[in-house]
């Protein structure tokens, strides 16, 4: 018998100030060069808002972040960490590095601790070391680096293929030999587009189009980006580090 | 600020956009942002933190945060944990598993949950992640200034009183930590057990953690304060792995630092699967072998005899 | 310390349960009735779907003009479709209260942008859906909502903008846009109608896109009305019609079976 005890108080009906998007974005880190890829379906409930809602965004030269849960919530993140950056460039007189930006989101994110973003972001790009490199964050920012990150919808669906993909779990080399400990970009690349081809066909939140932000470390040459179908070139300059993006189409069923 | 009276006060373009400041000044969009603070520029500026402007504000946030009875809960915080640490006469031993779990689903299996406050201070995670990682950070600031002040380093008795009245100041507000603040000082080796609740205990072995009676069980058994530096390293690779054997929210792998004199050190990163058919390797104190305990029973008892060929 | 992890980052449950003597996975939900000022709100005057679609020439929208109390058919006259400046009209759904207050914030806004700078300088629509965006969503983070789903639709510079902005402060962009009941029923045939066609569609094809769809949503919105105005905005300006009676036939309810009364 359910306890009927709870309805006797007045009813309320709260606001409820979230909403969940749909979505997935997806971030892999190689030795000189980071990928990040979101789709492009913004969905509520059943209905599709718009098969045209970027995720993923360029920072600088050499950040990308992607962010996924609550669009609006995410839109003002990316806004504020964006002014953010500004700031500093303008304090600063250069762009900040990415293990900084990494950990001014993470106290951004936590000076919401009670009323959070709900965002999952991940963040991409260059250190200055020049490795590729991710950084993935809860909603109130804590926050790890990693070779390989997916959020969002379909996170279960595309997170173990990148287990067996990038880390190789559940793998055994051939006798006498070892797995690589970075994949090639083109590898990278292949698995970015059949992790979300997957996930379109198995998830109904994800799907319509794909956005794949290639960053590329300074000095690295672009063999094998620059003949891609659909690139764009999005870096402020030719002699640092490169921001492309690489846009695909997907099912829109 | 929201109240009855400004609901219905005239307004204009002007004063919505004046209060718009007034939001973004509540949440910390102030000059001290242009330079640096070291990112805590909303701590550092005397206001803290965003509150949901509702009547009860942490049941706001039960509404909202993540929860097995409530799976609808859209905002997911990382949980699930074994930590432990325990003074003996080497210094102190500190051994956590890496698993994130957010509801049934295991968010990931490489996390840091030991915090390196200082090369003097560990802190561990368990309870909320962010929680941790953040207010820990914030102590290792508030450690330095204290360096710099008093020209000594900080004791582990103040470190982690100042963490555990920093807690006690949010509690009931839906912080979760549950640490050990472990490191050396003019004392010797200590370990303090600090908690959101704001409970704050000096000991010689702590536990934390929904794997934490795992690890106690064989913790308290093979626990004497006259440990070799190597025992006492396989004692806490051995607990955590108890832990990650029969905890389903711990797991993965087991982290192991050791504090002396001279700061903390990184022993090793052990797969507790590996240890469990393998054991962990070429390491000081190890038995050798597995420690699963289906290698000992191996061909003892009837169910399990070794086929004899007819 | 609680050692159960499913209790992890979340407030005590000390007000409904201070013994712990729920078990782990059935804590009571707490309720938020707590005494005090309120300021969530639910919608009391309110209008239905809003439509638009990108055309040839600009944006078309469509609204009808009725603003219901409940299931109460209240107001019969009203217009949802407001010119902002000279590059946009918007349309809005929800609380009419609430949108005529922002219609009173908008004209303030106009107003006070052609004064005060004097340097020629107009607000276009992309500018007005971030203002409204930036409030909807300041309102909500206060969780004192303005409880609308907007529409902007805009030409300037030769380009077309269209819109959309909730009381959460979500947006986004489309071809063809359409809220409340609407985004069930009118925006697949509206997305049928209009997508890739954008570019050729002519202002009565258009118009035609829109009364079918208004059409489909009297037939079964039952908050709607048969009488709606269309906006048009494109190099000419903004124009916003009359109000204009819907051509109805129910001569097809004739062979529905299954929702009524019928016995056979």
């Amino acid at each position: 018998m359910p306890d009927m005890s709870v309805l006797a108080g007045p009813q309320q009906h709260q606001f409820n100030p979230y909403a969940e998007n749909g979505g997935t974005i997806l971030a892999i880190a190689g030795a000189d060069f980071t990928v990040v890829a979101g789709d492009t379906r913004q969905s509520e409930g059943y209905s599709i808002q718009t098969r045209y809602a970027p995720k993923v965004f360029r920072l600088t030269d050499r950040a990308v972040l992607a962010v996924n849960g609550f669009a609006a919530d995410g839109n003002m993140f990316v806004k504020k960490v964006k002014q953010r950056l500004e700031w500093y460039r303008h304090a600063h007189a250069k762009d900040m590095p990415l293990r900084a930006i990494a950990r001014l989101i993470q106290t951004m994110l936590y000076a919401q601790r009670f009323f959070p973003y709900y965002v999952y972001n991940i963040l991409g790009g260059i250190e200055e070391d020049g490795s590729g490199a991710v950084y993935s964050f809860d909603p109130v920012g804590s926050y790890e680096r990693e070779a390989c990150r997916a959020a969002g919808a379909a996170q279960s669906l595309v997170q173990p293929f990148l287990d067996n993909q990038i880390y190789f779990k559940n793998q055994t080399a051939a006798p006498g030999q070892s797995h690589p400990t970075h994949l090639p970009l083109s590898d990278v690349l292949s698995i970015v587009i059949d992790s979300f081809t997957s996930a379109t066909e198995r998830h109904i939140e994800v799907g319509d189009g794909l956005e794949i932000y290639i960053v590329l470390a300074k000095g690295r040459s672009l063999q094998g980006v620059e003949g891609l179908r659909g690139l764009r070139e999005m870096s402020s300059r030719e002699d640092g580090e490169r921001v492309f993006v690489l846009q695909r189409e997907l099912k829109k069923d | 600020m929201n109240s009855f009276a400004t609901k219905f006060s005239p307004t204009d373009a002007d004063i919505e956009l004046r209060r718009a400041q007034e939001i973004a000044e509540e949440e910390g969009m102030s000059d001290v942002m242009w330079g640096s603070e070291a990112g805590f520029g909303n701590l550092v500026n005397g206001h803290a933190f965003n509150i949901p402007s509702v009547p009860d504000p942490s049941s706001f946030l039960r509404l909202h945060t993540d929860d097995h009875a409530d799976p609808n809960c859209k905002i997911k915080i990382q949980h699930g944990t074994t930590t432990l640490a325990f003074r003996f006469q080497g210094g102190v031993i500190v051994a956590v598993d890496s698993r994130a779990t957010a509801g049934s689903y295991i968010a990931s299996g490489t996390v840091k949950k030991v915090i390196e406050i200082n090369p003097y201070l560990l802190g561990t995670m368990a309870g909320g992640a962010a929680d941790c990682q953040y207010w820990e950070t914030y102590l290792g600031i508030q450690c330095r200034l204290h360096e710099l002040r008093n020209k000594e380093r900080i004791s582990v008795a103040a470190a982690s009183k100042y963490l555990s009245n920093l807690v006690y100041g949010y509690k009931g507000m839906g912080l979760s930590m549950g640490t050990m603040i472990c490191g050396w000082d003019k004392t010797g080796p200590a370990v303090f057990y600090v908690d959101s609740d704001g409970t704050r205990l000096k000991g010689d072995l702590f536990s934390v953690g929904s794997g934490s009676t795992f690890a106690y069980g064989v913790l308290d058994q093979g626990y004497r304060w006259d440990l070799t530096d190597a025992e006492a390293q396989e004692l806490g690779r051995r607990s955590i792995y108890a832990a990650g054997h029969r905890d389903a929210f711990s797991g993965n792998t087991c982290n192991l630092y050791h504090v002396k004199e001279d700061g903390w050190k990184f022993i090793g990163n052990y797969d507790i699967t590996k240890m469990h058919y393998d054991g962990p390797g070429e390491v000081a104190g190890a038995p050798g072998g597995g420690y699963g305990y289906d290698v000992r029973t191996q061909g003892r008892f009837s169910a399990l005899a070794p086929t004899v060929p007819a | 310390m609680d050692h159960f992890p499913t209790n992890w980052g979340r407030p005590n449950y000390n007000t409904f349960d201070a013994h712990a003597t729920y078990p782990l996975h059935v804590h009571p939900q707490p309720s938020s009735s707590a005494d005090g000022v309120q300021h969530t709100q639910q919608p009391i005057v309110t209008g239905t779907s809003v439509l638009a679609l990108k055309y040839k020439d600009g944006i078309m929208l469509a609204a009808d003009n009725l603003a219901s109390y409940g299931s109460l058919a209240r107001f019969k006259g009203v217009q949802r479709l407001q010119a902002v400046g000279d590059y946009t009209i918007i349309g809005a759904s929800g609380d009419m209260a609430d949108f005529q207050y922002l219609q009173y914030i908008l004209d303030n806004l106009i107003i006070s942008e052609e004064i005060n700078p004097q340097d020629g300088h107009k607000l276009g629509p992309s500018e007005v859906h971030e203002y409204l965006s930036q409030l909807l969503y300041a309102r909500r983070s206060r969780m004192n909502p303005l409880w609308n789903s907007v529409l902007v639709g805009g030409f300037r510079d030769g380009q077309r903008f269209l819109a959309y902005v909730d009381l959460l402060g979500t947006t986004y962009k489309a071809s063809t846009l359409a809220t409340g009941y609407g985004a069930y029923i009118a925006q697949p045939l509206l997305r049928k109608a209009v997508e890739g066609k954008e570019d050729t569609l002519t202002e009565d094809e258009a118009r035609k896109i829109m009364e079918d769809c208004l059409r489909v949503l009297f037939y079964r919105d039952a908050r709607s009305i048969n009488q709606y105005q269309i906006a048009t905005i494109s190099a000419a300006g903004a124009s916003i019609s009359g109000s204009l009676k819907l051509e109805t036939s129910w001569g097809f309810a004739e062979g529905i079976r299954g929702y009524g009364g019928q016995t056979q």
